[in-house]
């Protein structure tokens, strides 16, 4: 078994896994940028090691350094987190060479499934649906353009290294086509050091929903059921909930089976996601496999009972998996919100900076997996996720309703969150009912833009007497610093002495 | 001592009559609140007021006059206004209203790329600076058409939030 382990991440999910190596007694190694000498994860671990500059290329993302530092510390294995390195196959590749366990998958299976165009192939050859599109990288322009056409708009266009909503363009009006693949190209070089991209048909009322997998070295391979992730903004997930109020247990049933075929036709190992696209019709298609563990991981442990780090460990260490497909349950329902560092009134701006205050919500069902604190000031270099507030009942209805009450009782002041936006989201007909795809946020742009029902004259009044109330508070203080008693010095003295002080 | 305190567009008198301990009389445009009122936590006050509990977040601004003020769900930019803001005010009142000339970003960040140059013609929604903050890149465009005036930073820059970054003629 695995006993010390260097998680090669920040933020809230290296201290989600440090939870988790706790729990089974394994030792903790953290690294960290410049940025990040005062972050949670570093507090959080037995031992913690510089690595760099804060951008996150001579950092997190320093393959020679952070392998030199698994040396140092004696760990025996890293954890990759999500970003990062976690889907970088060199990386993997290099963990083996240098006789470190890498809990995640091979570099094949990384390298099949990162490249959209061989994961495609590989899926069609392995019998799993896949939508209509290009196969082939590219990276001119005019073919990019030539193809689009024949295809037929609307389009989605996408880095071929990509994921997390970089690099991606939808086009649907012939105007925007060159801007677009403009766009997305430098996006991509940008993001990930490769302007390829590749280009499928645009499904129009798509759901996004993934399957969650295990696999062990021994070949046994179980899927832990669905997530619907169709909540999303700029193509990035913002809300999540397990089960789908769209799933019917035959469909379950056979995307599983699947999502199991597509994990095994790239010999995968560890914990992986497949996505799917899945219109009204329940028709769907396969999108991606993220090969490592995803953002939205904690709605599947509520409701399956399962600790996916945990399982991760295990596999690494060679260990066969605990469950067998037959036991795998959901029980209950469970959602997870994002809570990022962005302004919902101001086209959601990231918003760096300082936490003043924090109140995280508590209670039977929530589960929030964080990593900000009082005074902790959130750097501009990395990811704008604050934390994942989780909420798990035994029914859907419940679950949302227990989700407002913690959104209500989460308080972060210093930096504009999302917070305001996710209540607005709970609170909107479509999500209430279970009725809603990919295209939610825009169709319901009105009612969750909607600034808050008018203040009334007396919230108003309120707000300006608390800063009256503080404001005077304040300058009776000043006044009692310059009037303090002197203990029998000369007042005049001090003051010489502040004048001096000033003139420094 | 009363104040004027702004909010948005709204000038308001606030005086305070009566205090014993956190049990406050605060007159705000001549309407009379009685209130108790407490700092539970830095920045954060607990407001009981004809026995409805209000949850106020303040955050100071760039200067010990301006706050933010949150309640549950809304929020508002506050000003204390006293002699000196006053004077600021009118003074300051030609260039805010030149305010589309000047590019500058609402969150500190880093400069990605400056598509233009100094001296160069652009036109209203022409993209003059792309910052990038969090892992998103943000492309500013101008308000109105013209010539570059000034280019005062370089791309690569680290930034600060409302910083000017570009001005156009």
């Amino acid at each position: 078994m695995i006993k010390k382990v260097l998680i090669a991440n920040r933020g809230e999910i290296a201290v989600r896994v440090m939870r988790s190596c706790r729990e089974m007694g394994i030792k903790t190694v953290a690294v960290f940028s410049d940025a990040d000498r005062t972050s949670l994860h570093v507090r959080h671990a037995d031992e913690a090691f510089h690595i760099g500059p804060s951008p996150s290329n001579e950092s997190y993302l320093n393959i020679d350094k952070i392998i030199q530092v698994t040396k140092k510390s004696k760990a025996h294995a890293i954890h990759p987190g999500y970003g990062f390195l976690s889907e970088n196959a060199d990386f993997s590749n290099r963990c083996e060479k240098e006789n470190i366990i890498f809990i995640g998958p091979s570099a094949y299976s990384i390298s099949t499934m990162g490249d959209k165009i061989t994961a495609r192939d590989t899926m069609m050859a392995a019998g799993v649906p896949v939508v209509p599109g290009t196969k082939e990288a590219i990276k001119d322009e005019a073919v990019a353009a030539r193809i689009i056409k024949e295809i037929g708009l609307p389009v989605m266009i996408k880095a071929s290294a990509g994921g997390g909503g970089k690099g991606m363009r939808l086009v649907k009006k012939d105007a925007d086509l060159i801007a677009s693949i403009r766009a997305a190209k430098s996006e991509a070089l940008s993001a990930f050091g490769d302007d390829s991209v590749y280009i499928e048909k645009y499904i129009v009322s798509p759901h996004h929903i993934e399957f969650q997998v295990l696999a062990d070295k021994k070949g046994n391979t179980i899927h832990l059921c669905e997530r619907e992730c169709s909540v999303q903004r700029r193509h990035q997930k913002v809300v999540e909930e397990t089960p789908s109020p769209l799933m019917t247990t035959e469909l379950r049933e056979k995307m599983g089976k699947d999502a199991v075929a597509a994990a095994k036709a790239v010999n995968y190992v560890g914990a992986g996601t497949i996505e799917f696209l899945v219109d009204n019709e329940l028709n769907y298609y396969f999108l991606e496999m993220n090969t490592r563990l995803q953002v939205e991981h904690p709605v599947t442990e509520c409701v399956v009972g399962v600790d996916l780090v945990k399982e991760q460990i295990r596999i690494a260490s060679g260990e066969k998996l605990t469950h067998k497909q037959k036991d795998i349950k959901q029980t209950g329902h469970a959602i997870e919100c994002r809570i990022y560092a962005e302004d919902p009134d101001n086209n959601f701006m990231p918003s760096p900076g300082k936490i003043q205050q924090i109140t995280e919500p508590q209670g039977l069902g929530v589960r929030t997996d964080g990593y900000v604190y009082e005074g902790y000031e959130i750097p501009l270099y990395y990811d704008p996720l604050i934390s994942k507030l989780i909420t798990w009942s035994e029914t859907r209805l419940d679950a949302i309703q227990r989700m407002k009450r913690a959104l209500y009782e989460y308080k972060i002041a210093g930096v504009k969150t999302s917070i305001s936006f996710l209540e607005k989201i709970m609170d909107t007909k479509d999500f209430y009912e279970g009725r809603y795809d990919t295209h939610f946020i825009e169709k319901n742009q009105n009612q969750l833009r909607a600034s808050n029902e008018s203040c009334s004259q007396e919230c108003e009044d309120i707000a300006i007497i608390t800063a009256f109330v503080d404001y005077t508070e304040k300058l009776k203080k000043l006044q009692a610093i310059h009037l303090a008693p002197t203990n029998g010095k000369s007042g005049w003295k001090s003051y010489g002495r502040k004048q001096g002080v000033e003139r420094m | 001592m009363p104040l004027e305190i702004r909010l948005n567009d709204r000038l308001s008198n606030v005086e305070l009559v009566r205090k014993e301990k956190h049990y406050l009389e605060i007159l705000v445009d001549g309407k009379l609140y009685k209130l108790d009122v407490m700092q539970v936590e830095r920045g954060v006050y607990s407001i009981l007021y004809n026995g409805k509990s209000y949850n106020v977040e303040l955050i100071e601004g760039d200067s010990q006059k301006k706050y933010n003020v949150n309640t549950h769900y809304h929020s508002f930019d506050l000003e204390i206004i006293d002699a000196e803001t006053r004077y600021f005010l009118s003074r300051n009142k030609n260039l805010l209203d030149n305010d589309e000339s000047t590019i500058s970003s609402p969150m500190p960040g880093k400069v990605v790329k400056i598509p233009v140059k100094a001296g160069q013609d652009v036109e209203a929604g022409d993209t003059v600076i792309i910052v990038s903050a969090m892992k998103m890149e943000s492309e500013y465009k101008a308000g109105k058409g013209g010539k570059v005036k000034e280019i005062l930073v370089n791309e690569g820059d680290t930034i600060e939030g409302h910083q000017p970054l570009i001005t156009l003629e």
